[in-house]
């Protein structure tokens, strides 16, 4: 059973920090889908490596890392679209 | 100066910073680190956005309103934590989700436990939103000083 305690407030943290990703307007700063998703695998890498924190053992990712960068990425979809 | 190299690796590099200092939050109840270490960390992803990008173009956007309602928040639940514990047991900050005393009904204890298998209580939660308060406090300071040389030239202009 995956303990949901990490998984809510990592998301809420990472949540409310995507909301803040935004473009900038007149800006030639650009980043696509393209480095959230080398972005995710990148985290699911570390999640991996890291093993269940904070000595869980509920599963072999880290599921606290996880739900944060989801958080970011569905914060970023919802309120951070400029 | 800011190469191009720098403005294509700081922003995901400052995400995962801010996926670990999450992750640092969450692990406050029982490893080394908790709401300040992870919030400092958060805060450090995002004032190496500033740095590099600069203020007006950094993706990360911290406005007034917005640094102010989180400061507000974290402060307001750190306040309600106690505050819970002071008007169901008379002891401030008493951790409800535990009850080491056992003088809190269950449906209480229910209420502020947090589901992982050590049970912290009211633990995790202080981590929480002290980690709020510390992100939004440390990235702010950073923003005045960058802010700083337009006040300065605002000043001088009048």
């Amino acid at each position: 059973m995956v303990y949901i305690g990490p998984l809510i407030l990592g998301f809420i943290i990472g949540f409310i920090i995507g909301t803040r990703i935004k473009p900038s307007i007149g800006s030639k700063l650009n980043f696509p889908a393209s480095v959230y998703v080398i972005l995710a695998i990148v985290i699911v890498i570390i999640a991996y490596q890291q093993g269940p924190f904070p000595w869980y053992t509920d599963s072999v990712f880290a599921n606290g890392l996880i739900s944060a960068l989801a958080g970011i990425i569905v914060g970023k979809l919802t309120f951070g679209r400029g | 100066m800011t190469t191009t190299i720098l403005k294509l690796f700081v922003f995901p590099a400052s995400l995962v910073l801010i996926c670990y200092g999450i992750l640092t939050i969450l692990g406050g109840h029982i490893t080394p680190g908790g709401g300040f270490q992870g919030g400092a960390i958060i805060a450090a992803g995002i004032i190496f956005c500033l740095i590099v990008y600069g203020l007006d173009e950094s993706p990360i956007k911290l406005s007034d309103n917005f640094m102010a309602s989180i400061e507000s928040i974290g402060a307001l639940g750190y306040i309600f934590l106690g505050l819970a514990g002071l008007f169901t047991t008379g002891f401030f900050m008493y951790n409800l989700g535990v009850d080491l005393y056992h003088i809190v009904p269950p449906y209480i204890v229910n209420i502020f436990d947090y589901p992982d298998p050590l049970h912290a209580g009211i633990i995790p939660y202080l981590n929480f939103v002290v980690g709020l308060k510390v992100l939004v406090g440390l990235s702010a300071v950073v923003i005045t000083f960058l802010e700083s040389d337009k006040l300065l030239e605002n000043m001088e202009s009048k």
